[in-house]
This record gives structure tokens, C-alpha cells and sequence, in this order.
């Protein structure tokens, strides 16, 4: 115990350790009516904490070479000591993530805290949800099976569709005409070093912006009023708020272990929940699979593609929405967060959901 | 402005409800499926057999049996392309004989392939044609064998393979769903495939002694197999277990924390 208040001793006569401690955690009140769906950046940060341990550790024992990748993941499977939970927990939680990433937005969505001064919040929240997908797009291919192969050509024939670039970009993406050792190597690093770095940073920006503007009060209950924004910039103080920590962290363990349980449920009784069939047979580009489809997080995009007459319009489309996504803070500028007072954005927002 | 916000929310979300809406996939298919698709009666009937049968269910279609080219309209059905056309009666084993190599050989030296030349069974006759299915047990059956002949053999050949079979069917399960669990099967599944093979070659003698000598041999390698299933089976309950423990001690922390979390709130 003594080494202990040492060690913080030396620490905060030089970086004033105890007041940054203080500041970010005992003494950083937040809104007294804040409910369980601002617990699910910690329960994402758990779990990617959980990928990127998973991966180092499959990074050990996977080859990324054509003719190898597939059998180092059989190998990882069946030969590597607890290979199998290594793998399953990575692939079962990058599903969890992105289950979490889209309720986290969905939820940021309903309770309108999106708006002004939260612009770059939502902004990097956004971008992050889109590398999150990226990175199940490139992690999709490490595997080198039939489904890896064929997912991944048929999501990167989409860029085809674009006009004058379209082939440039296609060819790009791959790096030769058609998916192949090119590609694995460039999704392999994409996956494996470029997006983590650039994850990381963006997600640094993301708990600065979050940090720095406050944590904005749940639109709920009596108490709850629309504030008009200054112009200049204001921490979002909430005086009479509770402590982040011990009275916000305790519940936010708790629905992180909720979640590792659901995790550990998931990879323990229904491993193959998220790996189709044809996860299990080596990619073979002469032989097309007679039922392939993207993964769950995907299929909305295969869909607005299937919808349209052509792909460019289904892209047009697609880009069009993700575009309004990204910008919708600066479109919707209306103080009213409370959902009972913006029926038309809720209405369609749940009819968006029940179809 | 009131306008321009309300054109903006509108857009806003109408793009947002986009993200969900259905559609349908089809799988590209052959010109032969796509012209018989079209027309009528018995040059009809073989598409929707062929597509609910096992040849379909592993990839081999019409020109894997008839011959042809599956990729052109015009060309499709010419002898210069290999189209072969329907065989006639007696050529059915050497047709169906190009792949089951195996049994083609134990038919032709059993009663029913000797009787051949003299409109005796072949192939179709029992397995059927474009529906054919997995072949199973129950084809011996007194409806099928006693059109040419009585049952009492047959009813014995049956009894004295069908717990070799029950086995063999067993084992297919339970290495199929060990597959889908990622374990590498990949060795047995060849393993099991051959025996398999190799037993259903036999029974297609009819010889009923020649069928229980082989049997004990085929019941010894499947008791191998079986063990090593077991193996594996026993692991997939030893990892429940601990994953189910786990479970709970997560859900349990879980609890206790939310529990603290309580308190806490009597404070506040």
C-alpha cells in the first residue's frame, strides 16, 4: 500500500495525476436521468479491447498467403491450444460490435443527441461505425474460404458500377482484375495495421469530443428542457449530476459483463451463429457458391443494390443516405431533442426499423 | 427556414428508411434449365425433379449425365459438344457407370446385372432418374422388389445391413455437425465417404453371405470413427460446461455490480 501512494505521489508532484483523476472521474458529474443506452460505447470498448487482444494472438499463427491462409485458420482451430475460443471470440464479438455500433447510433438517433454542439461527436461516431464495418469487410477475407472469396468479390465488383472510375477503383480495391493473393495482402494490412491506427486516433477524438462538450442529458421526464445554444463554446455542466465514477462505471461494468456473457453464451453453445456454411470450404474461384450472401450488417446495402434497376442508382442511392447520415446535425437544427415532440422523424425512424 | 427545416428533416429520414428495404436473389443456371424451364409436359417434368435431387444438391447437372454444353443455346444439344441424349434401357448402368464406377461393377456381376439383357432391373428402376435422392435403406422396400420377384430375400439382405447403416447414418451426422462446429473432419468425412461407398457397392451383389462377411469388417472400421467422434463429442460438452460457468459468473458480476449500483442510488 505504501509503494502504491509512493508511486501516485512522485506521479502527481509531477503531472498533477490525482486532480486529471479527479477531474475525469470522481468529479465529473453527469446528468442525474442518464439511462442504460449511454452504457454502450463502454460495453463497445470492452469488446474491441477483446479484438484486438484476439487478434494479436491469431495474428501469431495466421499466414496471409493464398495458399495457406486457410489452412493456418484450420490449423488455429484444431492444433493451437484454445485456437478455437481465440478465433470464435474474435468472430463473435466483431458481430456483437457491430450489433452495438448500429443500437449505439440508433440510440444517439432517437434521443436526438446528434444535434448541435455534438456535430463532430456524431460526425466521428459515424466514421467509426463505417471503419467498424470496413474492418469486418477486409477481416472477412483473411479466412481465404468460399464465402470470404466470394463476399468479397461481390462487394467489390459494387465499386464496378461507378462511372469512368468504376474499373480503376475495382482493380484498385483488388489489385489485379479479379480477388486474389493482391487482395488478401492489401486486406490483410488494411485489417491488421491501418485501420486499428486509425481507429484508435479517430476513437481518441471521439471520447475528447465527448469529454470536452459533456454528456448530454436523456430527453426524458419533466426535468428535461431544450436548451438554446450560446455561440460560444459551453461544457455541458450538470451540477447536480452524479459522479462518473464510482456511480456511472458500476453500471457500466455491469452491462459489460452482460454482454461478455452474451459473448461467452454465443461462442460456447452457437459458435457457428455467425459462420455460414461456407466459411467451411476453401475459397475456390472456379466453383461459385449456389447461396452466397453478405453477413446480417451488410445485407442492407445488398439490398438497396437488388432494388434498383441499376447498380449505379442502388450506389447513388446508398451513398446518398449514408452522405444525409453523416450530415444530419447540420440539416436538423432544431433544438427539440424530445422524441414525442419530433413525430416525423420518429415515426419514420421506427418504420425504418419494423421493415 | 421553418420550411427548409422540415424539407431537410423529411429528406433526412426518408434516406434513413431506405436502409431497409427487401429484396429477392436467383442463382444463375444452365441453358438446358432455362429452355426445359419453358416448355411443356415430360420435357418440363425433369427440371423440378432434377432440382430437389441429390445430383442437383452437389453441383451435377443435366450435362454431367447427358453431355452437351450447358453454355450455349445452339450448340447445346450437338453430338460434337458430347450430348449423349437418353440412353436406352440396357445402356443405363454404363451411363450411370461413368461415376459410380464401383457399384456399376458389383451390379453387373449380380443376378440383377446378368439379368440385364433380358429387361431385368437397372439403376433407375430403383434409385429413379432426374429426382434420384441420397440413396438410403429404405429403397429395399416389398413395393419395389416385388415387381420382378419375391421379397423374402431381399427382407433378409436388409436385416442384416440395416444396423451398418443406421451407424453409417449416425456417423454422417455427427461429423457433418462436428464440421460445422470447425473442426477439421476432413480426413474422417474421406474415411467415412469411402466405407460408405464401399458398403452400398456391396449390398448391390445381393449376395447375402458375400453382404454379412463384409459387414463385420465394416463394422469394425466404423467403430473406429466412432470413437474418435466420441472424442470430439466429449470436448463439445466439456467446453459447454466451462462456457456455461463462465456464463454465469459473468451474469452473476453482472448482478452484483448492479446491485452496488443500487445502493449508490439510495445515496444520490
Amino acid at each position: 500500500m505504501k509503494l502504491q501512494k509512493d508511486a501516485m505521489d512522485w506521479l502527481d508532484s509531477r503531472l498533477g495525476v490525482r486532480e486529471l483523476l479527479y477531474n475525469n472521474l470522481n468529479g465529473y458529474l453527469l446528468p442525474r436521468n442518464i439511462n442504460i443506452w449511454y452504457t454502450l460505447g463502454a460495453i463497445l470498448m470492452a469488446l474491441l479491447g477483446l479484438q484486438f487482444l484476439t487478434g494479436i494472438l491469431l495474428l501469431i499463427f495466421y499466414v496471409p498467403d493464398t495458399e495457406k491462409a486457410f489452412a493456418s485458420v484450420t490449423m488455429i482451430m484444431n492444433e493451437v491450444p484454445y485456437g478455437w475460443l481465440i478465433r470464435y471470440l474474435h468472430v463473435v464479438a466483431s458481430n456483437l460490435i457491430v450489433a452495438f455500433l448500429f443500437l449505439h447510433m440508433f440510440s444517439v438517433l432517437f434521443m436526438g443527441s446528434y444535434k448541435r454542439p455534438r456535430e463532430l461527436t456524431w460526425l466521428s461516431g459515424f466514421v467509426l461505425f463505417n471503419m467498424g464495418l470496413v474492418f469486418c469487410l477486409t477481416g472477412y477475407l483473411l479466412p481465404w474460404s468460399q464465402l470470404s472469396f466470394w463476399a468479397t468479390t461481390v462487394a467489390t465488383d459494387a465499386a464496378g458500377a461507378i462511372p469512368v472510375v468504376g474499373d480503376f477503383l475495382v482493380e484498385f480495391l483488388r489489385g489485379g482484375p479479379s480477388v486474389g493473393a493482391a487482395t488478401l495482402g492489401r486486406f490483410f494490412a488494411l485489417h491488421v495495421m491501418a485501420l486499428p491506427m486509425a481507429f484508435l486516433g479517430l476513437l481518441g477524438f471521439h471520447l475528447f469530443c465527448v469529454r470536452r462538450v459533456g454528456i448530454s442529458s436523456a430527453p426524458f421526464g419533466d426535468q428535461y428542457q431544450p436548451t438554446e445554444l450560446t455561440r460560444s463554446f459551453t461544457h455541458d455542466e450538470h451540477l447536480d449530476g452524479v459522479p462518473f465514477h464510482p456511480n456511472y462505471t458500476i453500471k457500466e461494468i455491469s452491462m459489460v459483463f452482460f454482454a461478455l456473457a452474451a459473448l461467452v453464451v454465443i461462442t460456447f453453445f452457437v459458435p457457428w451463429l455467425f459462420i455460414p456454411p461456407e466459411a467451411l470450404v476453401p475459397a475456390n474461384p472456379f466453383v461459385t457458391p449456389e447461396h452466397i450472401k453478405p453477413e446480417w450488417y451488410f445485407l442492407w446495402t445488398y439490398q438497396v443494390l437488388k432494388i434498383f434497376p441499376s447498380k449505379l442508382l442502388g450506389l447513388s442511392a446508398q451513398a446518398a443516405v449514408m452522405g444525409l447520415m453523416a450530415i444530419l446535425p447540420f440539416l436538423d437544427l432544431g433544438p427539440e431533442r424530445r422524441p414525442a415532440k419530433r413525430p416525423i422523424f420518429v415515426t419514420i425512424y421506427l418504420l425504418g426499423i419494423w421493415v | 427556414m421553418r420550411w427548409s427545416i422540415a424539407i431537410r428533416r423529411v429528406l433526412s429520414v426518408v434516406g434513413f428508411a431506405l436502409l431497409f428495404l427487401p429484396v429477392q436473389v436467383s442463382a444463375e443456371e444452365t441453358v438446358c434449365i432455362q429452355c426445359h424451364s419453358g416448355q411443356e409436359g415430360r420435357l418440363k417434368a425433369p427440371v423440378e425433379q432434377w432440382r430437389n435431387s441429390v445430383h442437383a444438391a452437389n453441383g451435377i447437372s443435366c450435362n454431367d449425365c447427358h453431355g452437351g454444353d450447358p453454355t450455349d443455346f445452339t450448340m447445346a444439344m450437338s453430338p460434337d459438344r458430347g450430348f449423349v441424349g437418353v440412353p436406352e434401357y440396357d445402356e443405363v448402368p454404363e451411363f450411370c457407370g461413368h461415376c459410380h464406377l464401383g457399384v456399376k461393377e458389383d451390379y453387373l456381376g449380380s443376378a440383377h446385372g446378368k439379368a440385364l439383357e433380358s429387361g431385368g432391373p437397372q439403376c433407375v428402376l430403383c434409385h429413379g432418374s432426374h429426382g434420384i435422392q441420397l440413396a438410403s435403406i429404405k429403397l429395399i422396400n416389398k413395393e419395389s422388389c416385388t415387381r420382378c420377384h419375391g421379397y423374402e430375400r431381399a427382407i433378409k439382405v436388409k436385416q442384416a445391413i440395416s444396423s451398418t447403416e443406421a451407424t453409417l447414418t449416425s456417423l454422417e451426422e455427427s461429423v457433418a455437425s462436428l464440421h460445422r462446429l470447425g473442426f477439421d473432419m476432413k480426413r474422417m468425412k474421406e474415411n467415412l465417404f469411402a466405407q460408405r461407398n464401399a458398403f452400398r457397392q456391396i449390398f448391390h451383389t445381393v449376395e447375402l453371405d458375400k453382404i454379412k462377411r463384409q459387414k463385420v469388417k465394416f463394422d469394425k472400421e466404423l467403430a473406429v470413427i466412432q470413437g474418435q467422434v466420441n472424442t470430439y463429442e466429449a470436448e463439445i460438452s466439456q467446453r459447454k460446461l466451462v462456457g456455461g460457468g463462465v456464463a454465469l459468473l459473468l451474469l452473476l458480476g453482472g448482478g452484483i455490480a448492479l446491485l452496488i449500483r443500487r445502493s449508490y442510488h439510495k445515496e444520490e
